[in-house]
């Protein structure tokens, strides 16, 4: 029993004491985020996951964001960044002057030089940066000196501006010009990144967390969280269990009603709903896994109409999300409000007509239940991660409605990296994606449904869709504006290259001694920086100073 | 003995060979090319002659088998398709996290069962045997990951005493004092250890009870029985003593059943492993991970094995002097 | 397909009940007395029937197919009631269906996992044990190199590098992974078997080396064989579930008791029913299985129940002969 004693004092004094803990003051404060899955990379243009723009938007600039309003026409309503001061040299031309005070992390200054390293890279089809179709209507960026860009427009359309701020994120060229973009993927540059940002990267643990620290000399503030620490969870369950466990102290989106009743419940959460900028639907690979047309199945849009009517996706967001998420027009989230036209010749649910469709299409009904035309079986793969419990329900959901038409389905699940690779390369039938949209329709739409677009996973190209979209993101009213949406969509709702599911309420949960949170639709952490923890309210790991 | 212990040895490294072949025939029977990618973004040409040339893929079968040999010899397990990093890298991380947990597992099997097999053994055919016969039946009919799941419902999510998963905290741990991290630690490895260990101890529980109940009839034990030794001082010194060297075949005979356990707790803790990244990477048909992970465990088995076949022979001279031949 | 299974169910429990108290009472030699006499032998007995029963007769037991989705809204996570004995999970489908066709599955693979596994076990130890010298030298290397790989991994490296498999092709995969123990066994007993007068007569009348083990070995290698099996059927059944809890075992919407527990994962706190009843499912079995196997030990090879110090020396291989019926769960 004696010998206890000194082993219980040890670890009585292991309990409490604090460890390393004496940050006081306003800049203290570690902020732990429960994230789903793993990031791919962090070099910008070479990954469009959300994660991983979350974590990359803190360490790398754009030249300009958003303001408040988040107003995306015209120049008015946006905040400096890396740029201080801009102007119009012609109607064509716009001139951005760099913040002298801007710094790489290693030191070197931030030039007009990187900014135009950074179009090319965006730019260049080698490395097909998803939001490449995005600046299509940029000719060129030019760096007279390095204190100024010159970006020179093709045409003159309303959100010439938003267009050249929004997609760049300012990359060093001191040191990646030597980096072939081939390589860029997979660069090592990615798993350890240098940028400009409030943040500085510190410290990947693959599989369990990242950590990112404030930059006390950033130029445009000191941020007051002084940590920032990404906690990798298997899915959103474990994540939202962390979470109300004291483990973690954020998540951007809480999904499902089961979630939002349980942070409700936690009394150290307070939630904080927002415009909801997710939606959800299924990708069909309209080129076939060997990557050439045509593709069996999804090759006829009748076959894919069929599909649309044969499943119930009223009910089934109902069964999923119960309250908090709807079933859009179109592949569009909540916050396009205007958008959401009630007259789209959406193919309704009616299994009789899907049933006819096939058959009309020469798909008979065999012994075992499923179609067959010529021999060849109306069976695909739905790839779905097993990181999003909400998607792997659908898929259960989907594959018994579609047996029931005749349609044999099997799931294929998979981890979030290995997902987005298939849809880059084309490996896949069918998925289940979620997509997270930026404020506006000009950029997102063409990203995902013009032919030849980064984020075009099934490629579909319909000529159609590609005049109604660009005629859309030029128009000048905004009329003419939805007007031209509404024909695009039309088109999508009759050639079906995607079934669309669901686009869902926004719910973020927050620990309350987190206070000045604002969350932003299309970049959830966008204003991470005024985030402020009082003196007061620092818990152990907020006081940890290293 | 000496001649013993180098046949043991030998035996050993030749299974580990056989394994290693056969693992590189299951990789050459796979469907795309071997060592890529199957249905990835196409490499980079240049990328992709580096690889070829890595791996000689255009060379006959017997050189790339040399040249597989010579890559595992350098430590090169090849690319993971979904981490984007060599495969040895993720073992490293992985393995120590596997080795904790089930050296952990072990010992709370080895001595619980031993416990639990004594007072069984003692109270043979009273009530507490009785109890604790259908309990330690229980215990070992239950699914491992079932009774994780519950266990981490009830302690993790529910009383909150130990944390919900992983193998440190990522925000504290580099912070604590030594005291402190090492309780960190445990707190994270107690609930997945308990896990295995409590299964694993009801088996050795059952089998401890026999063998002691076997010892305790044995003749040189009625001999100290007649000479006036209490009870219990019979039971521990003589019967225990007795019942060790199965106890040690049982040891060395449960690693198996930890790593196979490890793949499916690994996975409901999110402890860090090497059975979390084989069942990970089998749904993103990671197969160099998979089948890395399938070598380790084998090495770690046939190691297992042979540190219980000498601590047998430590334990039993007799073998020792039967091998030498 | 009854609206009401309680009375199929009914029927069925007092029927296995009922053999199981006749089997007991009508046990004439002295094996099987002694396995009743066993103390979990008979309620052991009594689970595995029952859940036999329920497997075989499954269209006849379960009210509702076990892929229906009857109500995505409407019924989803419902608890036990009279219309769904075991609530509903996730999807709206009817637990207690799913447990019964589940049981289909589990049972289903665990058994011809062990047919496999013991006609292979039995016939390379047979082989090894008669022949001795080159054949057994050679079976038996490649018996250690088996036991050298944990099952797992290699339906895990067999799933990476296809696709994961039906459920026939995997319980042929698991047996094909899981003879070496029972070879072992085998071998051990053979080993002693033959030595004896009537196998030395038999081979004196020019008997081929087949018939004889056929014939005069094996017979009595049963007892070691039957223990084994029991515990096999166990292991096979705990291995596919592990399997299909993490996705690489039977696919969905086919159920299995394991893929029951991880579809119902999430639910643990909110719907606990859908996956407390499988986990009990397959433990019941577990339990049921060891509880005979037991029995049997006692039965049939009363000597061989632990440890013999006096034994202990020797190869180290026959270890296993003694630690045989304990060497369980890998």
């Amino acid at each position: 029993m004696r010998r206890l004693a000194p082993l219980a004092l040890i670890l009585a004094a292991a309990c409490t004491s604090r460890g390393g803990g004496s940050c006081r003051g306003e800049y203290c404060g570690t902020v732990v985020f429960a994230a789903i899955g793993q990031p791919a990379s962090l070099l910008p243009p070479a990954s469009d996951h959300i994660l991983d723009r979350d974590i990359f938007d803190q360490i790398f600039l754009k030249l300009a964001d958003v303001g408040p309003g988040l107003n995306t026409v015209g120049d008015s309503g946006f905040e400096p960044l890396l740029a201080d001061r801009w102007d119009w040299a012609d109607s064509l031309t716009l001139r951005f002057h760099l913040n002298p005070r801007a710094r790489w992390q290693d030191g070197r200054p931030v030039t007009a030089a990187d900014v135009a390293f950074t179009f090319a890279a965006y730019t260049d089809s080698v490395l097909d940066a998803a939001d490449r179709i995005n600046l299509v209507r940029i000719a060129s960026v030019t760096a007279p000196d390095s204190a100024t860009a010159l970006f020179r427009f093709r045409q003159r359309y309303p959100e010439m501006f938003y267009d050249a701020v929004y997609y760049l994120r300012i990359l060093p060229e001191h040191l990646l010009r030597d980096l072939p973009r081939s390589q860029w993927r997979n660069a090592a540059f990615g798993r350890s990144p240098i940028g400009d940002g409030p943040y500085r990267f510190v410290r990947w643990d693959p599989g369990q967390s990242l950590e990112l620290a404030a930059d006390s000399t950033f130029f445009l503030g000191r941020p007051h969280i002084r940590r920032l620490i990404w906690r990798f969870a298997g899915d959103l369950s474990v994540a939202v269990t962390q979470l109300i466990a004291g483990e973690a102290d954020a998540i951007q989106v809480l999904v499902s009603p089961a979630n939002i009743d349980r942070a409700r419940r936690a009394p150290r959460l307070a939630l904080y709903p927002y415009p909801g900028s997710v939606f959800t639907f299924v990708s069909l690979n309209l080129r076939g896994r060997d990557g050439s047309p045509p593709q069996p199945i999804f090759d006829d849009p009748a076959v894919r109409r069929a599909l649309v009517a044969a499943t119930d996706r009223v009910r089934m967001t109902q069964s999923i999300y119960g309250t908090t998420a709807k079933v859009p027009p179109a592949p569009i989230p909540e916050e396009w409000t205007s958008l959401w036209f009630r007259d789209l010749p959406v193919p309704p649910y009616d299994t009789a007509e899907a049933a006819r469709l096939l058959e009309q299409r020469g798909w008979q009904l065999g012994s075992d239940g499923v179609r067959r035309r010529g021999g060849r079986r109306l069976a695909f793969a739905l790839a779905v991660p097993s990181t999003s419990p909400p998607r792997m329900q659908y898929a259960q959901l989907i594959q018994e409605e579609l047996r029931a038409v005749g349609v044999a389905v099997s799931i294929e699940e998979m981890d979030n990296v290995t997902l987005q690779a298939r849809l880059h390369s084309g490996a896949y039938d069918a998925a289940i994606v979620s997509w997270a949209t930026d404020l506006t329709p000009s950029s997102g739409m063409p990203q995902m449904w013009m032919t030849g677009g980064g984020s075009n996973f099934g490629h579909y190209a319909n000529p159609a869709f590609d005049r109604w979209a660009r005629a859309a993101t030029t128009a000048q009213t905004r009329q003419a504006v939805t007007a031209a949406w509404r024909a695009a969509f039309a088109v999508l709702a009759e050639d079906a290259p995607t079934i669309v599911l669901s686009a869902q309420d926004n719910v973020a949960a927050v620990d309350r001694r987190v206070t000045n949170v604002r969350l932003r639709p299309d970049s959830y952490w966008a204003y991470l920086r005024d985030w402020r923890i009082a003196p007061d309210q620092l818990i152990a790991r907020d006081r940890l100073v290293r | 003995m000496a001649a013993w212990l180098l046949a043991r040895l030998a035996a050993a490294l030749a299974i580990v060979f056989t394994v290693v072949t056969l693992v590189f025939f299951a990789i050459h029977l796979a469907p795309g090319t071997p060592f890529l990618p199957t249905g990835d973004r196409p490499l980079d040409p240049s990328v992709e002659a580096g690889l070829r040339a890595r791996f000689g893929l255009d060379r006959p079968l017997g050189a790339q088998y040399v040249r597989y040999l010579g890559a595992l010899a350098r430590g090169d397990l090849g690319e993971s398709f979904s981490q984007q990093r060599p495969v040895a890298l993720a073992l490293e991380e992985a393995i120590p996290n596997t080795v904790v947990l089930a050296t952990t597992a072990l010992a709370i099997d080895l001595l619980l069962g031993l416990a639990i097999g004594a007072v069984q053994a003692a109270y043979a055919r009273r009530r507490l045997d009785t109890l604790l016969t259908h309990t330690t039946l229980f215990v070992y009919s239950l699914p491992t990951f079932w009774l994780g799941l519950v266990l981490l419902l009830v302690f993790g999510q529910g009383l909150h005493w130990f944390p919900v998963g992983g193998v440190v905290d990522p925000v504290l741990h580099q912070a604590l004092p030594p005291a402190g991290r090492l309780l960190d630690r445990l707190r994270h490895l107690a609930l997945p250890a308990l896990t295995l260990g409590l299964v694993g101890a009801a088996g050795t529980a059952r089998f401890q009870r026999a063998a002691l109940l076997e010892a305790l009839n044995q003749g040189f034990v009625k001999a100290a029985r007649a000479k006036g030794l209490s009870e219990s001082r019979v039971l521990l010194g003589h019967a225990l003593r007795n019942a060790l060297l199965p106890t040690i075949t049982l040891m060395g005979l449960a690693l198996p059943f930890l790593l196979t356990g490890s793949v499916v707790i690994e996975t409901v803790f999110a402890w860090p492993g090497m059975g979390k990244l084989a069942a990970d990477a089998v749904l993103s048909r990671d197969y160099p991970i998979v089948t890395a992970t399938t070598l380790a465990a084998t090495v770690l088995v046939v190691g297992g094995s042979l540190i219980a076949d000498i601590l047998y022979a430590a334990a039993d001279p007799r073998v020792g002097r039967e091998r030498a031949r | 397909m009854t609206a009401l299974p309680l009375l199929p169910l009914a029927v069925i429990l007092a029927c296995v009940a009922a053999t199981v108290r006749l089997l007991a009472r009508r046990a004439r030699s002295a094996a099987a007395r002694r396995f009743f006499a066993s103390p979990a032998a008979a309620p052991g007995l009594g689970l595995l029937l029952f859940f036999v029963a329920l497997a075989v007769l499954a269209p006849l037991v379960a009210p509702y197919r076990p892929s229906a989705q009857l109500d995505i809204v409407g019924l989803q996570s419902r608890p036990p009631s009279w219309r769904f004995l075991l609530g509903t999970d996730l999807f709206s489908r009817d637990v207690f269906s799913r447990l019964v066709y589940g049981a289909r599955v589990s049972l289903g693979i665990g058994v011809l996992a062990t047919l496999v596994s013991v006609t292979l076990g039995a016939a390379v130890g047979a082989a090894a044990g008669y022949f001795r010298r080159a054949t057994d030298a050679v079976l038996m290397r490649l018996v250690d190199v088996g036991l050298a790989v944990p099952k797992i991994f290699i339906v895990l490296v067999a799933v990476a590098l296809g696709r994961p498999l039906g459920p026939v092709p995997l319980a042929v995969l698991l047996g094909l992974t899981g003879w070496f123990t029972t070879s072992r066994l085998v071998r051990a007993e053979v080993l002693s078997i033959r030595e004896r007068e009537f196998v030395e007569a038999a081979r004196a009348l020019g008997a081929r080396p087949w018939r004889v083990i056929a014939r005069h070995v094996l017979p009595g290698a049963t007892a070691v064989l039957m223990v084994s099996a029991a515990l096999s059927i166990a292991n096979m059944m705990l291995l596919e579930a592990g399997l299909s809890f993490i996705g690489a075992g039977v696919q969905p919407p086919v159920p299995s008791w394991g893929n029951m527990i991880a579809d119902a994962r999430d639910l643990l706190t909110t719907a606990p029913w859908a996956s407390l009843f499988p986990g009990l499912a397959i433990t019941a079995v577990v339990l049921g299985l060891h509880a005979v196997s037991d029995g049997l030990r006692e039965a049939l090879d009363p000597q061989a129940r632990g440890a013999d110090p006096a034994l202990a020396a020797g190869e180290p291989r026959s270890r296993e002969r003694r630690l045989g019926g304990w060497v369980a769960r890998r």
